[in-house]
């Protein structure tokens, strides 16, 4: 019970932004991008096994955005120039320009290499088909709906291909899930199509939600396991969740991502004792509410420390 | 018909003038650089863009928005009494904002926008209107922790948003243009948002204008051709339901016809956008006409932004409506 994980991406250390950009532009080669990649894996696995995290993750060193790393591995893409998301961030919104197709398995080299690091489970992380498809311009498919449906194709090739290699867990996240309420049950129908009749524990990740829209549809989604953003909204999202019994297990995001602020362990601690009254044990897994990766990789470090320490006083706490 | 943009532009443009804003605002970020530096910057780059529209052909510019992270923040910026908060989705995109948080009474500090027009004014011969966040918009994208009313909010918002309006009409805005995206959500408050905008625009000596785009205006046009401004935006893109209210509504104000995809890289045909005036030309005299994109230009790649806003200018040209 409360068993501890981490949403997907973590921080890549400076030397492996230096290398990334350094490859952009044609200075380093991809073998030695490639080592550098392996070595921030195997750091962070390293990291997350010290600190007693339950499931792994491999920290996605070699991936840049979650669309568009996608994107840059399936046949019918084509990079754009960049846009702006936010702030001062920009990046290449992948355009959908032809058929979409999956040349070779995309992630399940790195999915193997990272297990072979650890005796603990590792999670394989995908991106849905309709984040992908809501995250991309297109110009090929005449609808949103038949982009959506043709990546879910492709994912579920991948997903299948993940199982075999021996994956548990497998995560689709869908953080644009929420994004059109009239959408969301063409968001649902495509995960289904990814998940349908696979074995591991399947988990979706959803954020920025409009929890008005997407909340009664939450049973809906055909998944195990739902993981949500619990600490940028103080919590108030158990609100929602109480008194009605709540099938799937829950990913609790406890600790902010978008702050630089380290949650002390004891105000962790009393939010999940919180959430226990709403979930039962088992069905909790905690994390912190999103991939780490805008953080710095000191400040993830503490926050993913803070995750599980939390964790185990409750735990703890509920056998004593 | 005339063409024009929503208001907002790529800030970087990698065939174009460059992505030099991305490194000047890390360094202001960083404080290595000063607000002074940051803004010649700015300038620049809103030169550039003010010259692709003009080359571009387009008769009514807009500063492209250089400036602004979004449609609320420099204002709320502006004004004393908002913090900005953390980030929220903006409306239907993959694109975010930061939440302004209202803690008390607002209360503008003096010109917020007028400095930059000017500037933009300097770089062209041709008109450049202004454009601000409507006062509904602005209130649905911010929390309000000090009012707890929306009206109170709303209204309060639409004061200080016409003293804004008002200078800029000084400055010699020929138009101002409230962006009112939130009208276009299911559960917007229209007649709210319909007086908030009667006081935005109450004594602005200079053409108004309502843009609403994303959304869907099935049901909301006709209240918007009762509304106070002279010109109506209507994205006729984002939702098909909108185009089927156009062709119902009998439109009494001059029509802004937001109809190229400024969401989606893929370049609408010249035929397409005819048949489109063809359609239109029976619900209003093209001189009533204002062609754009359905939205600010900025969510597309640079070179898709100018490759719609020769498109636009093309259609507009060659259009020969049959007789």
């Amino acid at each position: 019970m409360l068993l501890t994980t981490s949403v997907g991406s973590l921080p890549k250390p400076d030397y492996l932004m230096k290398a990334r950009s350094q490859a952009r532009k044609g200075e380093t080669s991809a073998s030695a991008l490639r080592e550098l990649e392996e070595r921030a894996t195997r750091d962070w696995i390293r990291f997350q096994e010290e600190v007693g995290m339950d499931i792994i993750v491999d920290g996605e060193q070699y991936r840049g955005d979650m669309v568009a790393y996608f994107a840059e591995q399936l046949g019918g893409f084509r990079q754009s120039e960049l846009v702006r998301s936010y702030g001062n961030r920009y990046y290449r919104k992948p355009i959908i320009a032809g058929p979409v197709k999956r040349l070779r398995p995309i992630t399940v080299e790195w999915w193997r290499f990272a297990q072979g690091l650890t005796s603990r489970p590792v999670k394989g992380m995908l991106t849905g088909p309709y984040t992908i498809m809501d995250w991309s311009f297109n110009e090929h498919y005449p609808s949103r709906r038949a982009a959506t449906l043709a990546i879910a194709q492709v994912v579920r090739e991948e997903a299948r291909d993940l199982e075999r290699a021996g994956a548990q867990y497998i995560q689709v996240d869908e953080p644009a899930i929420s994004t059109r309420p009239e959408e969301m049950d063409l968001a649902i129908e495509a995960l289904g199509v990814v998940t349908k009749g696979l074995r591991a524990q399947t988990i979706t990740h959803i954020c920025y939600g409009d929890f008005k829209t997407i909340g009664p549809k939450l049973h809906r989604l055909p998944v195990d396991q739902i993981d949500l953003e619990f600490a940028n909204r103080n919590f108030e999202l158990l609100r929602f969740f109480k008194g009605r019994r709540f099938a799937k297990a829950v990913g609790l995001g406890v600790v902010d991502v978008h702050s630089h602020r380290i949650e002390p362990v004891d105000e962790v601690i009393a939010n999940l004792k919180k959430a226990l009254k709403v979930f039962k044990p088992e069905q909790i897994y905690v994390d912190p509410d999103c991939g780490l990766k805008t953080r710095t990789p000191e400040e993830a470090q503490e926050k993913l420390r803070v995750v599980v320490q939390a964790a185990r006083a409750v735990r703890e706490s509920l056998v004593n | 018909m005339i063409t024009t943009v929503v208001g907002s532009y790529p800030k970087v443009a990698e065939q174009g003038y460059g992505t030099g804003l991305i490194g000047a605002r890390n360094k202001w970020q960083r404080k290595e650089w000063t607000d002074a530096q940051l803004e010649r910057t700015c300038q620049e780059i809103t030169r550039s863009v003010i010259q692709e529209e003009e080359t571009a052909g387009l008769d009514l510019l807009t500063d492209g928005q250089i400036r602004w992270e979004d449609l609320v923040t420099p204002i709320a910026r502006g004004l004393d009494g908002f913090e900005i908060n953390g980030l929220t989705r903006w409306f239907d995109n993959n694109v975010y904002y930061r939440r302004p948080i209202l803690h008390k009474a607002p209360r503008r500090r003096g010109p917020i926008l007028v400095d930059d027009y000017r500037f933009a004014t300097r770089c062209t011969r041709r008109p450049v209107k202004a454009v601000l966040p409507g006062p509904y918009t602005f209130a649905r994208v911010s929390e309000d922790r000090h009012y707890r009313s929306e009206r109170k909010f709303v209204l309060k918002l639409a004061e200080l948003l016409n003293d804004e309006a008002r200078a800029l009409a000084q400055a010699g805005a020929p138009v101002v243009q409230f962006d009112e995206p939130a009208l276009g959500l299911a559960d917007a408050n229209v007649r709210l948002a319909l007086e908030a905008l009667r006081e935005a625009t109450k004594g602005v000596k200079a053409k108004t204008a309502v843009y609403v785009y994303f959304g869907s205006l099935d049901g909301t046009l006709s209240a918007l051709m009762r509304s106070s401004v002279d010109l109506v935006g209507v994205d006729v893109v984002s939702d098909p339901r909108t185009l089927s209210a156009l062709k119902k509504t009998k439109i009494t104000k001059e029509l802004g016809l937001a109809c190229l995809d400024a969401r989606n890289t893929k370049l609408e045909s010249v035929t397409e956008l005819h048949a489109l005036f063809d359609l239109i030309k029976k619900r209003v005299p093209l001189d009533r006409v204002t062609v754009s994109p359905n939205c600010g230009l900025e969510f597309l790649p640079h070179t898709q932004a100018l490759a719609k806003l020769r498109q636009l200018v093309k259609a507009v040209r060659s259009y020969r409506p049959a007789t």
